[in-house]
């Protein structure tokens, strides 16, 4: 299953702090949107409203034909950091979000096994996170939220704790198992080329307010191969993205040095 | 199946968990408790001499095999047995209490505002307290039958769990709590599937340290007012001066204290098979 994802004029405050303004942002079904931007420009705050676990000032975000009010299984996600339960196995935490919402029947049982073999992990299934690598672990999360079967699938910075070798393999890896479901997919990233590589559109947020700069489609066929990131209309791209965001990356890093002083 | 057959990706061998902790540490445990052993016997040895040169009178010191003759005969007379069924009894049933008391106060605490500022301090001042000192009150109240002990080990017991049950809630990384909410979970279910396993072991720690304060108040429950037990043994000893039966039922209380507290140990491991 998969569903129009439609961020409609979300606003949010922190005090008096200006977190997003009016961020507009319409996804087809099937679709696959990155967000790129400095730190600290709203990203994750957008995450947080879309999963329902924050409230916007205004505006608000509709999967499908339904408006979000609360955390649900219609959205899966892929956090940056290892959310992994510890305390169980592979299997049990990839059939986690099924079991939590008492939908573990045959089928479902029958697509926790597809995800991890489609994620590389058959066999895995009785291990527990501390004997996976990280690039495992991230799978793991993966495989856990594509097995509820989301209308949409947010990922949250989701490769930023992998080593450079093993981020480039999980950008093709995600490809091909994206293609096998064309899920929507939310993917937010710093890094500009992994946002061109994996992206039908590419969202550039500015900050202080966090708002939508530009949106930037990316025309590259697919499927894309890691021999793209080469070409000169990529390397462009990427210029052309670096350049929207050059100066509130270096004011936002200014500024980080003036508050640590 | 082997895992290693079904793999695609060589770079993502699951790592070895042989750790650095895991190399020494073994080691390190295996000399310490040949060293632990030379040490007991040393000292097993020089009681002797003592009680046998030294210190003669067996109203004074009893020696390690008068004590372990007096254990013999107690055995095989059955009446220890006798006395560490009333003690058991009187343990087991506090400690039990005293567990589950402890876990739904500690999560009572953590989660309710109310409860934790009417018990807080309460928790707080008598954790501190010796309440092993009103043993003897609490055997005026209740009698000198087998709940007055067991009330005694409650006081006593529960507050570690308490403290420690609430220690390790506290310490759940909020970020695990909100990815299975966002997976859907009630209140209940963040309860069972992510705060409870993570306070594990804090709560295991805690039992570990009930099982000594339960064991150090059946017998003073039992040396204010019984009629049987280990403590009851001790006090009965010490009346007509029988160094080796009072000895006896010392070195057995410290037997049962050694073999609850690896136990409680063992525990910590069976139940949390994720952390080997
Ligand atoms: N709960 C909160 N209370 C107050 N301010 C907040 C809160 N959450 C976020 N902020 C502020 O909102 C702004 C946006 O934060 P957010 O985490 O969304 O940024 P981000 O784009 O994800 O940054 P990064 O790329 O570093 O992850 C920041 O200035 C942050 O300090
Ligand atoms: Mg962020």
């Amino acid at each position: 299953m998969s569903d129009t994802l439609e961020i409609r004029k979300v606003s949010k405050l922190f005090g008096n702090l200006e977190a997003l303004r009016s961020v507009d942002i319409k996804m087809e079904a099937g679709e696959f949107i990155s967000i790129v931007g400095p730190s600290g420009c709203g990203k994750t705050t957008l995450m947080r409203i879309i999963a329902g676990l924050e409230e916007p000032d205004a505006g608000n975000v509709w999967i499908g034909g339904n408006k979000v009010t609360a955390p649900g299984p219609d959205r899966g996600f892929v956090f940056q950091s290892d959310s992994l339960l510890p305390w169980r196995t592979v299997w049990q935490n990839a059939a986690l979000g099924l079991k939590l919402n008492g939908q573990l029947d045959a089928e479902a049982t029958e697509r926790v096994r597809n995800m991890l073999e489609l994620t590389g992990l058959a066999g895995f299934e009785s291990y527990w996170p501390k004997q996976l690598s990280g690039g495992m672990r991230q799978r793991v999360n993966l495989a856990r939220a594509l097995a509820l079967d989301p209308a949409v699938l947010l990922m949250d910075e989701p490769f930023s704790a992998l080593d450079a070798q093993t981020r480039e393999i999980m950008q093709t890896e995600l490809l091909r198992i994206w293609e096998v479901g064309r899920k929507t997919v939310l993917f937010i990233t710093h890094q500009i080329d992994e946002a061109i590589f994996l992206s039908d559109r590419v969202v550039v947020l500015g900050r202080r307010p966090g708002r939508v700069r530009e949106v930037i489609d990316v025309d590259l066929p697919r499927p894309r191969t890691l021999a793209m990131k080469r070409q000169p209309e990529f390397v462009a791209m990427v210029d052309r993205i670096w350049g929207l965001i050059e100066t509130d990356v270096r004011n936002s890093v200014k500024e980080d040095a003036t508050n640590a002083a | 199946m082997s895992a290693e057959t079904t793999m695609n990706q060589p770079t993502d061998r699951p790592q070895k968990q042989v750790g650095f902790r895991r190399l020494f540490g073994g080691a390190r445990t295996h000399r310490s408790q040949h060293t632990g052993f030379l040490s007991i016997a040393g000292g097993l040895v020089a009681w002797e001499l003592v009680g046998r040169l030294v210190i003669s009178n067996s109203l004074f010191l009893a020696t390690p095999t008068q004590i372990a003759a007096q254990i013999y005969n107690l055995m095989r007379s059955g009446e220890l047995f006798i006395h560490m069924g009333v003690s058991g009894a009187e343990f087991g049933i506090g400690l039990i209490i005293s567990i589950i008391l402890g876990i739904a106060l500690g999560f009572l605490i953590t989660t309710n505002k109310i409860a934790n500022a009417i018990l807080g301090p309460w928790i707080s001042a008598l954790y501190a307290t010796p309440t092993v000192a009103i043993a003897p009150l609490i055997i005026l109240w209740f009698g000198i039958g087998l709940w007055s002990k067991v009330f005694v080990v409650i006081i006593n017991a529960t507050f570690p769990m308490i403290i420690n049950t609430e220690a390790g809630l506290r310490a759940t990384d909020p970020k695990l709590i909100e990815a299975v909410r966002c997976f859907g979970a009630s209140p209940l279910q963040v309860f069972w599937n992510v705060m409870l396993p993570s306070a594990l072991p804090y709560i295991l720690a805690g039992v570990r340290l009930s099982v000594g304060r339960a064991i150090v108040s059946v017998v003073v429950g039992e040396l204010f007012g019984s009629r049987a037990g280990l403590g009851f043994m001790i006090t009965q000893a010490s009346e007509v001066f029988n160094m080796p039966r009072l000895f006896a039922a010392v070195v057995v209380l410290a037997l049962v204290g050694v073999i609850l507290t690896a136990g409680a140990r063992y525990l910590e491991r069976v139940l949390q098979p994720w952390n080997k």
